[in-house]
């Protein structure tokens, strides 16, 4: 019995750090993977090490978060070390109001504390960046350091101080002779607390960061459009550093305890406050810098940045580059006070911000590269005359499908092949409620912007149907990386995402059905409120030039506006490759998004709802 | 002896509670004064005061003749031992009594001489090293004094130092202090509510309560000559009567007259008469002053703790003698065993 008992014991112990290592090690393993695959190893290499070192956007990411990490640790628990000394000498009632003050920020959800200093920020119009974001973040460390602190300090004999001043000690002194060193594992702890919310914040830096500043958790969201492995070797790093600091606090204090004279310490002190002082005038000398700046909110990974780096060069200023992740979490920060010049939305989005009178009109004659734009995708509905925007990418959404598994003479089915029982539990469908309707009021013969209730009823059926007989899966951006592994037969795709998925694997093909489908465009918008009009022009001229049209689609993989460079890119790096093309074939079936209003997106999200639920 | 201290008229208020009504002391050097009192009457108030530690209401702390109520403790010639001593757990003991000469910064080898010195002093050679953890609550007391002492203060200040200790050590210490307070023959203030303590170590006694000073003596005086009810009830048992000094030397209470030895009061004062258990004798019946009956008898080791029945009240003898339970007795005094006091609130 009690040896069954004790094997149970070691047995549960043994999941459970099963189960939070595993994950870990999974993600070292992979840092070191030669293949961009985030699921298949293919082989040992330091790549995405090197990578990381190369990429300067994760760089600079990991400086934000180190630098801000150490000075909102180093300020908030001077500041709550402070207020808890205070705090345990003041009345019980002041104390108590204040503790209750202090825990409503621990309590409170992030998102709260994220959006109520985002407000504050924009209420008094501070300019958001690393000062905005280093004081949100000394603001939501300070109250963990207070709650560590102040039992502790509560704890000591009231008299120590009492004692050390009557033995001749200023109170300075009583303070960092007697009292500090007695609570030192307390401010310890609270620091280190302090530092983890720090590093790890997303959600509020999120909310307070602008001008192009971001730290890993905001560069990693960003980038989570197609996960860029360096990830993994920054998080095998952070690993690493942390492994090394847990050995340390074990065996320094061993060596320590034999041979700690207080000069070793002073000298430690001082090493440590002149790290965080650089550490601050780095900060501040980040966001110096007067030449003219240039803000532009764009897609992640939906650039090559050395064209960004270039464009600098050439107009001798400053490009403030942000990323965001959806048409609608864009245009959240943009409305939300967030100021950008240039703006990458979709056609749909393009067309609301014109409507809303949030964009100008373009200078078509400071963009001499126009001639070289493939003219066939301008002039769209949403933009008749085409006065506002400046075609980037373009493409349609098909279906990838894995030659080896699927019947070519299946494909005559269209969108219909996605209810082919042959192919039950062998497909992969988007978790995006317009993607999905689209396929269904195309499959069907309708619009896929179908405001009509019976059509959209139908499609619901369809969707509904499809999901009870073909039990697909329902996915995001991973289902690029599993479609790369061959895991099932198709899956819905983006047609950039489909050229990336078909040049690291030959027996991945794509299609686009013939009862229609959606074309989608991004492009250049310049914002009302843009101080640089000239420069957003030449920005705009210059990303659509053959040169860097070229290198920007080649990084991207999604086909660019520029027929030049697309023309050289069919034929090179993407030859053969027939998701690097595009069906514009407006004037048939296919179609382009069309804004929605709230109703009617209401409409759709609840359906869409009813079906991934049930 | 010389004035070192003196309080003149000190209040103390806090959030409208007068915790001080006006002391005025005088403390000599080399004096051993004792603030005795029980919990809240301001004996600590008073010594956190002198120390530095409370700002006063209002009244005068002079020291020397020069007024210090402005001067922050860490600038007073004045130490201070802290109920429950207050060591700072982080430092060894050589580290402990080393704080105030290092933060001189006196040269090392003389910090070494006098810890060496002052832990002789406290009996505690060789405890250098020790953490204070390691300690026993009577060691942590010498530490706290020998911290105390090694900054040859004028005056060492002590706060119920011996209140954590159990009884046996406690008397130990008792002698201790008294043997120390001689050797380096500075002034020591003491608060304690023990009255035993004060009776055994005091050169002088100052007795408080509700935040006024009842009475200043030597502990003969005080314990002799209570001069009203509260010190004598608040210094060992005794019997408090009621009664009316008819005119110098005579007193009548019980409804009898008494010869005493008592003068200066107004004829048919009001007065409390105080008779200490140990005064009064147990003799035949017919024989003493007054008659009774024994109700009880508690054996206290040295003596035996008897209650007598009286026409009036209960009377508490201390006795060597041993009587049996509702035997009829009567009570013996002299007058020199009468004292008579002022009554409360007169004084």
């Amino acid at each position: 019995m009690i040896k069954n008992r004790k094997f149970s014991t070691s047995l549960f112990v043994g999941l459970c750090l099963l189960f939070q290592y595993l994950p870990i090690i999974v993600m070292v393993i992979f840092s070191f993977n030669s293949a961009k695959s985030l699921s298949n190893f293919k082989g040992f290499s330091f790549y995405w090490y090197e990578e990381l070192f190369k990429n300067n956007e994760l760089m600079s990411a990991v400086f934000v978060s180190v630098s801000i990490a150490i000075i909102a640790t180093l300020v908030s628990t001077i500041l709550g070390t402070i207020t808890a000394i205070g705090l345990s000498k003041s009345k019980k009632i002041v104390r108590q109001i204040v503790l209750q003050l202090n825990q409503l920020p621990i309590l409170n959800p992030e998102i709260v504390t994220a959006i109520s200093l985002m407000l504050f920020f924009a209420a008094f119009k501070v300019d958001k960046g690393y000062m905005t974001m280093l004081f949100a973040h000394i603001a939501f460390c300070t109250p963990f350091v207070i709650t560590n602190v102040l039992p502790k300090v509560r704890r000591l004999d009231p008299n120590l101080s009492d004692a050390a001043m009557d033995l001749g000690a200023t109170p300075f002194q009583a303070l960092t002779k007697v009292i500090l060193p007695q609570i030192k594992p307390a401010i310890f702890t609270g620091a280190l607390l302090a530092f983890t919310m720090s590093f790890d914040d997303f959600i509020i830096s999120y909310f307070v960061t602008g001008n192009g500043v971001q730290n890993i958790s905001i560069a990693v969201y960003n980038m989570s459009k197609r996960i860029n492995p360096s990830i993994n070797a920054l998080s095998a790093i952070v690993v690493f550093v942390i492994l090394g600091v847990l050995a340390l606090s074990y065996i320094v204090p061993a060596i320590v305890k034999k041979k700690t004279t207080s000069k070793v310490r002073k000298r430690t002190a001082r090493i440590v406050i002149a790290l965080s002082c650089l550490a601050l005038v780095i900060g501040i000398a980040v966001r110096e810098s007067n030449k003219p700046v240039l803000r532009v909110f764009n897609w992640g990974e939906y650039v090559d940045k050395s064209v960004i780096k270039a464009f600098e060069k050439e107009y001798d200023c400053k490009v403030v580059y942000e990323t965001f992740d959806s048409n609608e979490s864009m245009y959240t920060k943009y409305t939300g006070g967030n100021k950008y010049d240039i703006l990458v939305p979709s056609d749909y989005m393009i067309e609301r911000l014109i409507k809303e009178e949030r964009i100008q009109k373009l200078d078509w004659s400071l963009i001499t590269n126009r001639d070289s734009l493939d003219t066939s995708i301008m002039n769209q509905p949403f933009d008749p005359n085409n006065e506002y925007w400046a075609p980037y990418f373009y493409g349609n959404v098909g279906i990838v499908y894995d030659k080896t598994k699927v019947d070519e003479a299946d494909l005559g089915q269209g969108f219909e092949i996605l209810r082919n029982q042959k192919y039950k539990g062998n497909i992969y469908m988007y978790d995006s409620v317009r993607d999905s309707f689209t396929v269904a009021l195309k499959a069907l013969g309708y619009s896929m912007n179908s405001d009509n209730d019976a059509e959209i009823q139908e499609a619901y059926q369809w969707l509904a149907n499809q999901k009870e007989t073909m039990a697909p899966v329902y996915g995001g951006d991973e289902i690029i990386d599993s479609m790369k592994n061959s895991e099932k037969a198709m899956a819905i795709m983006y047609s950039g995402d489909a050229a990336a998925i078909m040049a690291e694997n030959e027996n991945m093909d794509f299609y686009l059905p013939t009862e229609g489908t959606n074309v989608w465009f991004d492009g250049f918008v310049i914002t009302n409120e843009c101080q640089e009009v000239t420069l957003a022009h030449e920005f705009i001229n210059y990303m659509i030039s053959d040169e860097n049209a070229l290198l920007n689609t080649l990084e991207v993989g999604y086909l660019t506006s520029n027929k030049h460079a697309s023309a050289i890119a069919k034929e090179e790096d993407f030859e053969g490759n027939s998701a690097y093309g595009i069906r514009t074939d407006l004037t048939g079936n296919d179609e382009v998004f069309t804004y929605q209003d709230n109703a009617l997106k209401e409409k759709y999200a609840i359906l869409w709802t009813k079906i991934i639920s049930q | 002896m010389k004035k070192l201290i003196q309080l003149k008229n000190l209040t103390k208020e806090y959030g409208g509670q007068v915790v001080l009504k006006g002391i005025n002391l005088d403390i000599h050097e080399n004096e051993f004064l004792t603030l005795l009192g029980p919990s809240g009457c301001g004996k600590t108030t008073t010594l956190r005061i002198i120390g530095g530690f409370e700002e006063k209401s209002g009244g005068d702390v002079l020291f020397d003749d020069v007024d210090i109520s402005s001067l922050p403790p860490y600038k007073r010639e004045i130490n201070t031992v802290f109920q429950k001593y207050a060591l700072f757990p982080h430092m060894n003991v050589f580290q402990n009594i080393a704080f105030g000469l290092n933060l001189k910064k006196i040269d090392h080898s003389i910090v070494e001489q006098k810890v060496t010195k002052t832990l002789k002093l406290v009996g505690l050679s060789g405890f250098e090293k020790r953490a204070i953890d390691q300690l026993s609550g009577g060691q942590q007391q010498r530490v706290a004094i020998a911290r105390a002492l090694i900054n040859e203060p004028k005056v060492l200040l002590l706060d119920e130092p011996l209140g954590a200790l159990d009884l046996k050590l406690r008397k130990e210490m008792q002698l201790e202090l008294k043997k120390i307070q001689k050797e380096v023959g500075i002034t020591f203030i003491y608060v304690t509510h023990d009255q035993e303590e004060a009776l055994t170590m005091s050169d002088t006694i100052v007795i408080m309560n509700d935040g006024m000073i009842q009475q200043i003596g030597s502990p003969t005086d005080i314990y002799n000559e209570p001069e009203n009810r509260f010190v004598a009830q608040f210094i060992g048992d005794s019997n408090i009567v009621e009664g009316v000094m008819l005119k110098d030397y005579l007193v009548k209470f019980d409804g009898q007259e008494f010869d005493c030895v008592d003068y200066g009061f107004d004829d048919n004062e009001e007065v409390d008469v105080v008779l200490r258990p140990e005064d009064l004798d147990i003799v035949e019946l017919g024989q003493g002053k007054m008659s009774g009956e024994v109700e009880t008898i508690i054996f206290k080791g040295v003596h035996y703790e008897i209650t007598v029945r009286c026409e009036n009240r209960h009377y508490l003898i201390h006795t060597t003698d041993y009587v049996e339970v509702g035997k009829k007795v009567d009570l013996n005094f002299y007058p020199e065993d009468i004292h008579v006091m002022y009554k409360m609130g007169t004084y």
